[in-house]
């Protein structure tokens, strides 16, 4: 049987903010050159997290993110896709806590910053993990879209500007189940980029 | 159709050079087949046709239909009518497989494809191809397995209907059945556009026992050094390329 989960929208003008969960939660995290402080805690056994969090940069920002594995057999799921538009600083925080106590957690991060010109970008992916029966995983890229995709996409009659625009829509939407509709002024600011 | 002129390629920013003075020349509706060892340059000789950004031309010429191709872009010469089915297609997170196919098909045609046409040949063909439906919603390749990859290639080539068709290793990743169905379809294409042309680049002649070439050439060293019929491909699958290696045309 499928479960279901709870599913939260970020989409009040707040700079922190604090979640303490207690069943399966998907938060979609879509945001516009803004800096947070976010902190997850999974308090209650068996539960999992989808987090994804999705900006266009512009300006100087951070970008704190802490997921606290409170209890056994937590699992979190956090996606972090970031464009940098300008030249400026983009810095991604990303915390994945597992103390002792907590067993067979599984604890996943995906960070990934799209420069599109010079920015300044950075990611510290840090894994916090005080207990050795865990699954961790972490990947961080920092970089410009790679060559071969828009050659790719270029090579079935695509222009390069609608092939780029088709991987930054991949990339910030970066998720099927999101509702369009709720993210409207985000779906448009891409089209912006 | 395509006319190569003593071209010769390397890797941009190396010293690596792969084509060697190498000329080919392709007419309307015929079937030409590639062979060679690995490492020779049949993929690089794909993907220049094609445009791919790491490759530079040092010298020759490529004619399509009367371009000067080498003056294109990739896009531009996918218009053109030209298709590149990859060995080793591109996986491209986040970007629908019919997103991607229904961008593609309005940039050659220029205008936007009716939707309820469009799903309707997406279905019709995913049908004839074997290719489970699900896929057409999934992420470009993205965890697709490596016979469902080549499938997709072809799904592609049925939709964007090219006129001059490169195979890049079609054969490798598809089962004994799959290679079959494949095959026939793209039989079928040939049959209703018959003056599309084909480039088959493979290491086995039993594809080109479904896909029958006119010709069959021996890429060695960057160069073509033999052209035969099917009897070469059979010939070089059983005695290996010892009966070609420096030999001259
Ligand atoms: N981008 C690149 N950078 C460095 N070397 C390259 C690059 N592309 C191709 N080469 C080299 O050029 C040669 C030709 O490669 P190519 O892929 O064209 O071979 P191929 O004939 O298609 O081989 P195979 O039958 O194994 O597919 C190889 O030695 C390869 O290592
Ligand atoms: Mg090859």
């Amino acid at each position: 049987m499928v479960k279901m989960s709870k599913v939260i929208y970020i989409d009040e003008n707040k700079d922190t903010y604090k979640f303490d969960l207690e069943e399966d939660t998907i938060i979609y995290h879509y945001s516009i050159n803004k800096s947070y402080d976010v902190e997850v805690n999974l308090n209650k056994e068996d539960i999992t997290l989808n987090y994804y969090y999705n900006n266009i940069n512009y300006d100087d920002n951070t970008y704190k993110i802490r997921i606290n594995h409170n209890k056994s057999n937590t699992n979190s799921f956090v996606y972090n896709h970031g464009v940098n538009v300008s030249d400026n600083k983009l810095h991604y925080w990303v915390d994945g806590v597992i103390p002792k106590k907590s067993e067979n957690c599984d604890c996943n991060q995906d960070n990934q910053i799209i420069n599109i010109k010079n920015g300044k970008s950075k990611i510290w992916p840090n894994l916090l993990v005080d207990n050795y029966d865990v699954n961790a995983n972490h990947s961080a890229y920092i970089g410009k879209f790679k060559e071969s995709l828009l050659f790719y996409l270029m090579s079935r009659g695509i222009s390069r500007k609608d092939s780029y625009k088709l991987l930054l829509e991949g990339f910030l939407l970066n998720t099927d189940s999101v509702d369009r509709e709720k993210i409207k002024d985000f779906v448009d600011e891409i089209n912006k980029i | 159709m395509l006319k190569i002129t003593n071209l010769s390629t390397r890797v941009v920013d190396s010293d690596i050079n792969i084509l060697d003075k190498f000329n080919l020349e392709i007419g309307d509706g015929e079937i030409h087949a590639i062979m060679g060892p690995n490492g020779t340059g049949k993929s690089t000789l794909a993907k220049t046709i094609m445009g791919n950004y790491q490759y530079e031309v040092v010298k020759g010429k490529i004619n399509f239909d009367n371009n000067d191709l080498l003056k294109l872009s990739v896009d531009e010469r996918a218009k053109l009518g030209i298709f590149l089915s990859m060995q080793d297609p591109t996986v491209i997170d986040g970007v629908s497989n019919s997103e991607f196919i229904r961008t593609a098909i309005n940039s050659i045609n220029g205008e936007k494809t009716n939707l309820y046409q469009f799903i309707k040949d997406m279905e019709s063909n995913m049908k004839d191809l074997k290719l489970d439906s699900k896929m057409t919603h999934r992420s470009l390749n993205k965890d697709f397995s490596g016979g469902e990859k080549k499938k997709n290639e072809i799904l592609q080539l049925k939709m964007i209907k090219p006129k001059f068709i490169i195979l890049d290793e079609l054969d490798s990743g598809l089962d004994v059945d799959s290679l079959k169905i494949v095959s026939k379809n793209i039989n079928n294409y040939l049959k209703d556009n018959p003056k599309t042309s084909v480039l088959i680049i493979t290491h086995y002649p039993r594809i080109l026992e479904y896909i029958k070439p006119d010709f069959v050439h021996v890429l060695v060293d960057g160069n073509i050094k033999k052209t035969g019929d099917i009897k070469l491909a059979h010939d070089i699958e059983k005695n290996g390329y010892e009966i070609v290696d420096g030999k001259d045309e």
